[in-house]
């Protein structure tokens, strides 16, 4: 099997990292107003547990992807792309129907929440590394 | 009453077959970013990691649009049959 790469890791920390922090930030948010059941909390983990798998397995496709030529990257591409929407569907689904659909359907876009996110805390870092 | 519930149930079916039809986009869009990516890592193997970076994060994106298909789908499949038919189902009683 082929090494995970640098990147692909260091990518897939960063969104693992912000969807376990949005996710506490949701859980306080039930807990506040007084929503907060187990269910939550289990919609929560499988649904986040999807998001950050979905990231990993996005990564992976695009290093084997990288390798290839042109036709055969976009092929496998799609078809990846096809089979991990099946695999959000599914873990989504038992999200919904056994546990809370809110906190099972939110933390799938908290990858997405974490790339909106980057270009503040990359521009800080820019800053910080010019001042020195 | 079975009529009223065997359509609402077929419609949920189809729209959220037909709000699938957007996780077609992400997978094409997706597909022809790494393709051209493959091509300019072909042209500058040494920009081989800030092309992937940016891949990722631009397919991260794209794929979105898809989720937000796949979440109308997964409510109109799981949550919106049984709400829609209790409404109906009080609806008719209040009707007598």
């Amino acid at each position: 099997m082929k090494k995970l790469d640098e990147t692909v890791k260091k990518e897939t920390l960063y969104i693992a990292a912000w969807t376990l922090i949005l996710s506490a930030v949701m859980q306080s948010v039930f807990l506040v107003i007084g929503l907060w059941k187990p269910d939550v909390l289990f919609g929560n983990l499988i649904s986040a547990a999807a998001a950050i798998f979905n990231f990993l397995l996005m990564g992976v496709t695009i290093q084997n992807a990288v390798d290839k030529d042109e036709k055969d990257a976009a092929q496998l591409m799609r078809f990846s792309q096809s089979m991990r929407m099946l695999m959000q569907l599914a873990l989504g689904a038992v999200g919904v129907f056994f546990f809370n659909p809110i906190a099972a359907i939110l933390p799938l876009f908290f990858p997405r929440a974490a790339i909106a996110f980057r270009p503040l805390f990359d521009k800080k870092a820019k800053e910080t590394g010019e001042g020195e | 009453m079975e009529l009223a519930i065997g359509i609402i149930l077929g419609c949920c079916a189809l729209g959220a077959g037909m709000a699938m039809i957007a996780g077609i986009g992400p997978g094409i869009g997706e597909g022809n970013a790494v393709a051209k990516a493959c091509e300019a890592i072909g042209r500058q193997p040494e920009s081989r990691g800030a092309v992937t970076t940016t891949m990722l994060m631009g397919c991260a994106v794209a794929e979105t649009t898809g989720l937000y298909a796949l979440v109308i789908a997964i409510l109109l499949i799981f949550l919106a049959p049984g709400r829609l038919v209790n409404i109906l189902v009080e609806t008719m009683n209040t009707l007598g």
